[in-house]
């Protein structure tokens, strides 16, 4: 129930961020009890690298607190969209926020908007869409596999945001979106394998009014068809582009310093054994910045959006 | 006909964004006769009045007059349909093409046509199609072209002769498009995809409290909080600025409820602190004294037209609210709005934030040091700069009062692609800086 509105106090069935580094992170569900592989009830304890936290402990507490676990602490922080990118049980290959938030700002997604989305997958996108829309626009999320469809409908319930969001079981590519749909939407958005098949149903979709289209793919030929058909039917304002986010580490360096001067002179027997008993007990001069570098691996690639505009009144035979 | 009437139509007053192919401009129809200039055409916006957003106009040539740089050309607009748009090559019904440019010299001579000639047909001539059609047909090398390379000198002529215009209303993506390209120094230098990730970190939405500090954006960053927020729902958002008036034209452009612009409060930083930790109900008559500041006296100046001219501008319906404005300013009948504001923002500063943004001219520390104790454990916080030794600066700050965690120093690259058929490629050139964000999560 923690992803509909900001919460100061952890309640039983909330959605908790477990964080222990920026790297490890864990997503727990807040029930002080859960059902193991032989049916027992049992006491819901996790595991984790710094010893176990007895999840009963947790509730009441304030987010932002740290608690205690067997062999350590780590902080508890209410979910958001950002957050569970990063911890979410994973069904498909995700989308993750530096693409998510340009797709959200593209479409123009705003409280009061209707998205259309396909396909569902893990959910990543579909919490920042419900985010961006709720309380009073509606998501029609479709996905043609149907326990993920399942999967991601249970999900949204047990996060609180079941009302703002409608899960389908159907091929869009085939099937479209549904007669219920034409001229509804105010935005579409595509991570499908052809894309390119689904546009003409994401033409009649979007309102008479207009509206929004984006299309992830990973290979350009995937960017190429979906142009060329978005062309034909009369979209518009067509770009494609990457976004790459890159880190910087930040750190304290510590650098020795080199002293060359003394080479100037010649040495002498008296400036020879001086300069020895110098750098036997003098330590190396050494200076201190401020840095930033990046990490070793960079994401490289994650896909090509390609967003476009369906202008006003173009008529749907 | 039910569905025709979901269109906004433009009204006087309104800010428009004015399209010809990938070039825009926003404007603001004061009045009809208000004109917008896009390079040497200035056009006439009269007969925009009511007529669909989204609506293409027809340029059609009303006087010439001889200027420095060349005629300039005064046009009236005139409403058409979506079918008169249609590919040059199409209307032209170019078929024949060559292979390759062995046999194509450069000596000048390609074009039969002089420039007094294309000066006479363009007098003649509204239709940019007829135009190119002379063009081509006293082109003595056209087909001797490759098919891509006429598809390119079509794309050059059409983008020269081109007589229609579209009116868009404003969003924050076409402005933040019309910002950045005109003069990124207007917005900071917050880059499209910086501004998408500073809404989606911030986690700015319709539930909530939200804070930001922003010093010169043109409003851009408070417009777009403020859309995201929404109308009709419980967000609100409390913008502090460090000079008297906020900046607000890509505000007023998006023409947001009313009820929605009254849930952002727009404060000055200095004087809604001190009432924060002082109290304020006894200077409750006292001028706000705004602490010595660099870029003051530039923001003041730069305001001063903004502010004068919508209230110039005002339709005669407005009028009873100027009144009362203006008896709330003789300040017998209660205190200054600023002072209100000040209370206002006092309030939800008690209350706490859900999410803190800070874009800053100034060095973020002091800020933060400031803000982030107004803010509730387990929020995001963000930081924009656009130099990283600033944020690495206060990325230890931060570290080290452990009141902050999970904070990354990122920025992006951002690259734009051609996509043709047998042509695709990266554009040649890129924005090079996408300045830098600062992102964490507070703890308690």
């Amino acid at each position: 129930m923690s992803f509909l509105k900001p919460k100061t106090h952890i309640e039983k069935g909330d959605v908790v961020i477990l964080y222990l580094s920026v790297s490890s992170m864990h997503a727990i569900e807040a029930v002080p009890e859960i059902v193991n592989k032989k049916g027992e009830t049992i006491p819901h304890i996790f595991q984790t690298n710094y010893g176990s936290l007895k999840v009963e402990n947790i509730i009441g507490v304030e987010y932002g607190s740290k608690v205690e676990l067997s062999k350590g602490w780590a902080h508890v922080l209410q979910p958001t969209p950002e957050l569970w990118t990063q911890t979410l049980p994973h069904r498909t290959q995700i989308i993750y926020t530096p693409d998510i938030s340009m797709i959200i700002h593209q479409l123009e997604v705003r409280p009061g908007a209707v998205v259309v989305e396909s396909g569902t997958g893990s959910g990543s996108l579909s919490h920042y869409f419900l985010r961006a829309l709720k309380p009073t626009g509606h998501l029609h999320t479709f996905d043609f596999h149907e326990a993920r469809a399942d999967q991601a409908r249970d999900e949204f319930r047990r996060h609180g945001i079941a009302d703002f969001v409608t899960v389908y079981h159907r091929d869009v590519c085939n099937l479209g979106f549904g007669a219920e749909l034409d001229g509804k939407a105010d935005a579409v958005f595509l991570d499908l394998p052809a894309p390119d098949l689904a546009v003409p149903h994401a033409f009649k979709a979007l309102k008479l009014s207009g509206g929004r289209f984006c299309s992830f793919s990973p290979c350009i030929e995937q960017s190429q068809r979906c142009i060329q058909e978005l062309t034909k039917l009369g979209f518009n304002e067509i770009v494609s582009l990457e976004v790459l986010q890159q880190e910087n580490v930040v750190k304290t360096r510590t650098l020795p310093v080199i002293d060359l001067e003394f080479l100037k002179l010649p040495k002498t027997d008296e400036t020879t054994a001086a300069t020895n008993a110098l750098e036997s007990k003098a330590p190396k001069e050494v200076k201190k910045y401020l840095t930033s570098s990046n990490p070793q691996t960079l994401p490289g690639h994650t896909g090509f959006l390609t967003f476009a505009t369906l202008p006003p009144n173009i008529p749907k035979a | 006909m039910a569905t025709e009437e979901d269109i906004p139509r433009i009204q006087l007053g309104d800010y428009i964004v004015i399209q010809r192919q990938k070039y825009t401009k926003l404007q603001k129809f004061g009045s009809l006769d208000t004109t917008a200039t896009l390079g040497k055409e200035t056009l006439e916006l009269k007969s925009l009045l009511d007529q669909p957003y989204g609506s293409t106009f027809k340029m059609c040539v009303k006087e010439t007059k001889p200027g420095k740089r060349g005629a300039q050309r005064q046009h009236t607009l005139e409403l058409c349909s979506e079918t008169e748009l249609r590919s040059t090559r199409e209307v032209l019904g170019i078929s024949s093409s060559g292979a390759d440019n062995r046999d194509i010299r450069d000596d000048g001579e390609a074009q039969t046509l002089k420039p007094e000639d294309i000066a006479q047909l363009r007098e003649e001539c509204n239709d940019s199609s007829k135009i190119i059609e002379k063009l081509v047909e006293n082109s003595k090398t056209f087909h001797n072209r490759t098919e891509y390379s006429q598809e390119k000198y079509l794309l050059k002529k059409e983008k020269k002769y081109f007589e229609f215009v579209q009116i868009r209303q404003p969003t924050i993506r076409l402005m933040l498009d019309i910002f950045y390209r005109q003069d990124s120094e207007k917005v900071m230098g917050i880059r499209v995809d910086t501004l998408s990730q500073i809404i989606s970190y911030s986690g700015v939405c319709g539930f909530g409290s939200y804070l930001l500090y922003e010093s010169g954006t043109n409003g851009l960053l408070p417009a777009a909080m403020l859309n995201s927020i929404g109308a009709g729902t419980e967000g609100t958002l409390v913008h502090m600025h460090p000079g008297n008036v906020p900046q607000k034209q890509a505000l007023s452009a998006l023409k947001l409820p009313l009820e929605q612009q009254q849930r952002c409060v727009s404060v000055n930083l200095y004087s809604v602190l001190r009432e924060f930790y002082q109290g304020g109900d006894a200077k409750a008559t006292d001028i706000p004294v705004v602490e010595p500041s660099e870029n003051e006296p530039q923001e003041t100046q730069l305001e001063t037209p903004t502010e004068e001219q919508p209230e110039a501008i005002e339709p005669t319906t407005k009028k009873p609210k100027l009144d009362e404005s203006n008896s709330g300013r003789e300040g017998a009948k209660g205190p200054p709005r600023w002072h209100l504001e000040n209370k206002r923002a006092t309030a939800l500063m008690h209350a706490e934030f859900d999410s803190l943004v800070v874009a800053a001219k100034e060095h973020p520390s002091n800020i933060l040091q400031a803000l982030l104790p107004l803010v509730k454990p387990s929020r995001p916080v963000v930081v924009f700069s656009t130099c990283k030794e600033l944020l690495q600066e206060t990325f230890m700050e931060l570290k080290t009062t452990g009141k902050v965690t999970g904070l990354h120093l990122t920025s992006n690259w951002l690259r734009t692609y051609q996509i043709l058929p047998n042509r695709t490629h990266p554009e040649v050139n890129m924005s090079g800086n996408s300045g830098y964000l600062l992102t964490g999560y507070t703890l308690r």
